[in-house]
């Protein structure tokens, strides 16, 4: 795993609508879309929700893993590889507790399709809002 | 009529007609999507790790933190 990881926190409701970031995946409306997504999710759920998106070291769930080691017990890791075209989602002792692996399983299954159609943050999206819901309120 | 102005009607405004429909279908598209993902693309882009609360990242690689649990998917 190459150490460099931009780490982007976009402020919900607040972004900057005009200029784009050209090296960014993202336009500055999905951008705004994924934030909102980020932080509801966190919020109503109680725990701290990430996405990764970029290439992942082979093999692939050992680098989702190995990622997941800089975050607290609680965290979820949503990790996207448009590259290698995988995804995995990596949760903690504590999430785990509240995320069993039957959620995470199908926040999976409906982010493969959205992806498959081409649908990147629209399935990101969507994956976090499953995950949220299946974790209930805090 | 001319032939200047039969080619211009009978050719001039088919072919303004058919630009016309191609921008309206094609036009939006070019000018606004210019990284649109699709399946088996590449991805030339750096990693980037969106976080909601950036306080949950403990510091640079020397968390404590395992995995438990997850799912994996391709597609």
């Amino acid at each position: 795993m190459s150490g460099e990881v931009a780490i982007t926190r976009t402020v919900l409701g607040s972004g900057p609508r005009g200029s784009e970031d050209p090296n960014s995946p993202f336009s500055s409306s999905q951008l705004a879309r994924l934030d909102e997504a980020l932080t509801l999710s966190s919020l109503e759920s109680g725990l701290p929700f990430s996405v990764y998106v970029g290439d992942l070291a082979v093999p692939t769930r050992g680098s989702a893993e190995e990622l997941f080691t800089k975050l607290t017990d609680e965290s979820v890791l949503v990790a996207v590889s448009p590259a290698q075209r995988c995804l995995h989602i990596v949760t903690g002792p504590k999430s785990a507790l509240r995320l069993p692996n039957r959620s995470c399983a199908l926040a999976a299954l409906a982010m493969r399709a959205a992806f498959a159609n081409g649908d990147l943050v629209g399935g990101i999206v969507n994956g976090l809002r499953m995950l949220a819901d299946g974790a209930g309120h805090a | 009529m001319s032939i200047v102005q039969t080619l211009l009607v009978f050719v001039g405004i088919p072919v303004l007609v058919f630009l016309l429909l191609a921008a309206a279908v094609f036009g939006k598209s070019m000018v606004r999507q210019p990284n649109r993902y699709r399946p088996g693309k590449a991805w030339d882009y750096a990693p980037r790790w969106y976080v909601a609360h950036p306080e949950v990242l403990k510091g640079p690689a020397t968390g404590s933190s395992t995995a438990q649990g997850g799912a994996s998917g391709e597609w």
